[in-house]
């Protein structure tokens, strides 16, 4: 039996209480007067040993006995006792709870969602807080937010747990751990609870510097929905995909509805199942390995023809029960069909030749006028020239912020290393290609230089870094630091290929040959008139303002919800934001997470329980004891005359 | 109630009626040397024959029995049996103690009966009230006679209630004054703090058989009372805190069945009766269900 503790012990002088209680009880006891003929018989009842016994007179005194008990029952809870629980005592402790989509589903039809089921863990476990401890709730989904500052304020706490609601994005653990990791600095942080339905990424690149209790919440119930929806460009338009998934043991007809700027283009009843559950083995086909091998739900492919922008509207009506609503519409901006615009100047021969094979260009300088703007801008010199791209390929100079690092000298150089599997690089071979222009890196920098200035190397000489690329800003820079009029690069196979894989790159930026739906949490950068101010405004009434920078990218726009929201440029932009997860779709929860170094972490189900704070209870018996006693002593004893 | 007058304000007629036709029953015969209506154990000379004995030298010839000495030529002496009479002390406890409920009341009622039986049946009658520790009883003097009735009366009409006079120290100052054989009638609540064992061998001795009659009101036979009380004794005036009163009732039931039983113990080593009424019983049910029952009276 654990005994209990007190957090406040010092008010147990309050004991001191009862001399005075007991002098004053015997002092100022209010006995009725009652006229009886003698005293004899009284007297001798009162000299009996039987009624002097302790027990006897400890009854007789039931008043002061009363009034003991009520002293005692104050005093004890205002030494603020509580019970241990298996839980070790801990001041400071950070709350997690997962708000991602997925704890928005509903357990059964009309049921709770799994955020309303953690509320009411987490509102158990501040009823008893106890004074000596404080909480920290933080909201965690695709980001961390810190709801409250670590507070014993219970009514605070109770308030912020009441406005939290599931939000629309997939889970993303590593930044709630991140921010407890950073509120430890301020405050002494032993363990963090974690109250999630388990619907979150298992692998977590954070090393845990506290004890982590993950409280896992039953998964929600059967549910479907759109997990991908995209589109290609194809020679007459547009191929438009849309994968539909169900949580595991979910079998259900739906109803679908494709919209094209809001006109119904086709409906349609399909049969969607989820993975089998093993109930032996309580393992869900289709996750792991196999999930890749046995794809399950319903695939759909529509084709749509438009000249020009289009926004498509998916939406799901499933029809049965549906755990979780958020999923079931999607999203998908179709932009204009055009060519694209591409800038090289002309003394770039070996770049137009190559660029003139490849189809839906228009190249400039040429016949029509050089617009202000391109998709792919060709340089020989620094990039600031000519007009403005989002793609641009330097050739044969050193950028300004490289010139520190990095030198060229005549001579030979070979390229010894670079990224197949980049972009820019795929399918071309760069072994035995002769370079005229040797890398020379300045003394003292190394790979690790260049990419604290934002670059990332994609080939290398020995001597140095031949080819680099730097994205950022809505814009990628690539740099090919030798010219290859002076290699034999030009004459390779390889050339036309890297030459179009450059364009691939500046259709792909453009959104000319594909497009996605755009998953909610953050708006693409998108290119706007520069250094102005634009107002998002969103579904749930949400609305955001920002400033586009001067190169007329407007970044870092939240999108949270699912829905369309509108950038009032002086053409209004509409955009629409998709759950589009197949993770949250698919409502799998994992029993543990695994941390780097084999830590892992298994969710516990059974509630966390603090330590348990008794004072409420002594309270009550305090106030029972004074009722009691009010009673007892305004009570006319029976048989007094008058 | 019928419109005729009232004989007495204590009781009814009709109850003092079928009173005067009752006679207390004493379990010995304690009676005094004068004549009176008791026969003593001793010869004497009354009308009820008693024995027959052979004639001696000095016998007075009167009581010869001439009959048998014509049949067996032997002299006879007849005997008749001597008829004594019969003290009745009655003692009425006026103290404040007995004002409370009906048992002054009752005492009275019961004291007026008792007189008006030994009145009936020739007895001397004397009655005592004991009211104040410090004065001498009130006493109305040994009489006789259905024409003493009316002064029973109302000396017992007119005592004045109140007084500390514990029933041993009554007893004490009675037996000073009185003289002769019989009954002490002791009507009282008996609640003192006093020894009772010598008031009592002081009536045996003077030749007192003892009726002591305990009169108790319903306070006192069933107290009613919970709580922490301050009890103030109606006598004296003292007081006496007494915590969780109900949970002591037990105990107080115990102390007055023990009372009960030393007092009736008492009386019986003495030859003596000894009963306990609750005073709020009638007096007729008392006197002539109760006490008949009881052999106190026929």
């Amino acid at each position: 039996m654990t005994l209990p503790g007190f957090s406040a012990l010092i008010n147990a002088w309050w004991f001191l209480l009862l001399i005075p209680l007991v002098i004053f009880y015997f002092l100022k006891l209010r006995r009725p007067r009652v006229e009886i003929p003698s005293l004899a018989l009284w007297r001798q009842v009162i000299t009996d040993q039987r009624v002097n016994s302790p027990f006897q007179k400890f009854r007789r005194n039931l008043l002061l006995l009363l009034q003991i008990l009520l002293l005692c029952a104050l005093v004890i809870g205002a030494m603020q006792p509580y019970l241990y629980s298996n839980a070790r005592h801990v001041q400071n402790l950070p709350v997690m709870i997962d708000t991602s989509a997925s704890m928005a589903a509903l357990d059964a039809p009309g049921g709770r969602s799994r955020l309303v089921e953690a509320k009411e863990k987490i509102g158990r476990l501040i009823d008893d807080l106890l004074p000596d401890q404080q909480i920290c709730l933080i909201s965690v989904n695709s980001s961390a937010r810190r709801l409250t500052d670590f507070t014993n304020n219970k009514r605070l706490l109770r308030e912020t747990l009441a406005r939290l609601e599931p939000s629309h994005v997939p889970s993303r653990l590593v930044d709630g751990f991140r921010l407890t990791q950073a509120l430890s600095r301020g405050n002494s942080i032993e363990s963090a609870i974690l109250m999630s339905d388990g619907n979150v990424p298992q692998d977590i690149e954070f090393e845990l510097p506290f004890k982590l209790n993950f409280q896992k919440l039953k998964p929600g119930g059967a549910n479907v929905g759109i997990v991908d929806f995209n589109a290609r460009r194809s020679r007459t338009g547009w191929e438009v995909f849309a994968r539909i998934e169900g949580a595991p043991g979910t079998k259900v007809q739906a109803e679908y509805e494709l919209r094209q700027n809001g006109q119904v283009i086709k409906s349609e009843l399909i049969s969607i199942e989820g993975p089998r559950i093993n109930p032996e083995k309580a393992v869900v086909e289709g996750e792991g390995d196999k999930k890749a091998d046995q794809p399950t739900g319903e695939r759909l492919m529509f084709k749509i023809s438009t000249d020009t922008a289009a926004m498509l509207e998916l939406r799901l009506k499933p029809d049965g029960f549906d755990a979780l609503d958020v999923d079931n519409v999607a999203y998908l901006s179709l932009p204009r069909p055009r060519q694209l615009e591409v800038y090289c100047p002309e003394e770039m021969t070996s770049f137009r030749n190559a660029l003139a094979i490849v189809p839906g260009l228009n190249i400039y300088p040429g016949s029509d006028a050089t617009p202000p703007a391109v998709d792919l801008k060709f340089a020989e010199g620094p990039i600031a020239t000519g007009p403005e791209s989002r793609v641009n390929l330097n050739v044969g100079f050193i950028p300004d912020d490289l010139a520190a690092l990095v030198e060229l000298e005549s001579g030979l150089a070979e390229i010894v290393d670079w990224q197949r599997t980049s972009p820019l690089l795929q399918h071309v071979q760069l072994l035995d290609v002769q370079i005229g222009d040797q890398p020379k890196l300045a003394k003292g920098i190394s790979e690790r230089d260049f990419e604290a200035a934002g670059y990332e190397i994609l080939a290398e000489s020995r001597t140095g870094p031949l080819i680099l690329e730097r994205p950022g800003d809505g814009r990628l820079d690539l740099c090919m630091l030798f010219h290859p009029d002076r290699s034999s690069l030009v004459f390779r196979v390889g050339f036309p290929i890297l030459v179009q894989n450059v364009t691939q790159i500046a259709f792909s930026r453009a959104h000319l040959l594909d497009a996605k739906a755009i998953p909610t949490g953050e708006i693409p950068a998108r290119k706007l008139e520069p250094e102005k101010e634009y107002h998002v405004s969103g579904p749930h009434g949400y609305a955001e303002t920002g400033t586009s920078d001067k190169h007329g990218y407007l970044m870092g726009m939240n999108a949270p919800f699912v829905g369309q929201y509108e950038i009032n440029s002086p053409e209004t932009e509409r955009i629409g934001a998709s759950l589009v997860s197949s993770q949250e779709t698919s409502l799998v929860s994992v029993e543990k997470l695994i941390f780097p170094e084999n830590v892992t972490v298994t969710a516990g189900e059974a509630e966390v329980k603090g330590d348990q704070p008794l004072w409420g209870w002594f309270a009550f018996a305090g106030l029972a004891l004074l009722v009691v006693e009010w009673w007892f002593f305004q009570k006319k004893p029976a048989g007094v005359p008058g | 109630m019928d419109n005729t007058t009232q004989f007495t304000s204590l009781m009814e007629n009709a109850t003092l009626a079928r009173a005067e036709r009752m006679r207390m029953l004493p379990m010995r015969r304690r009676t005094n040397r004068s004549r009176g209506e008791h026969l003593a154990g001793k010869g004497g000379t009354s009308t009820e024959f008693n024995d027959y004995r052979d004639y001696v030298a000095g016998d007075d010839m009167r009581y010869v029995d001439w009959n048998i000495f014509s049949r067996l030529n032997r002299p006879y002496v007849k005997q008749y049996r001597h008829e004594e009479e019969m003290h009745v002390v009655i003692l009425v406890d006026a103290s404040a103690s007995m004002q409370f409920g009906d048992k002054f009341t009752r005492a009275r009622q019961l004291a007026a009966c008792f007189a008006v039986m030994g009145l009936m049946n020739i007895e001397k009658v004397s009655v005592f009230a004991c009211q104040h520790a410090t004065q001498t009883p009130l006493i109305l003097a040994p009489c006789t006679g259905r024409i003493s009735m009316k002064r029973i009366f109302k000396f017992l009409e007119e005592i004045p209630p109140g007084g500390d006079f514990p029933i041993e120290k009554a007893v004490e100052s009675v037996l000073i004054q009185h003289r002769g054989r019989g009954i002490a009638v002791l009507l009282s609540d008996f609640l003192t703090f006093g020894a009772l064992e010598r008031p009592m061998n002081m009536l045996f001795s003077a030749g007192l058989e003892v009726f002591a009659i305990q009169l108790l009101s319903g306070i006192e036979l069933n107290p009613d009372l919970t709580g922490d009380l301050r009890f103030v004794d109606a006598e004296t005036g003292h007081t006496l805190d007494v915590s969780s009163v109900g949970d002591l009732l037990g105990f107080y039931h115990e102390h007055l069945n023990g009372l009960q039983e030393h007092l009736s113990t008492l009386c019986r080593q003495r030859s003596g009766r000894f009963i306990c009424l609750d005073s709020s019983q009638p007096l007729e049910e008392i006197l002539f269900d109760v006490l008949k029952r009881k052999g106190w009276v026929q």
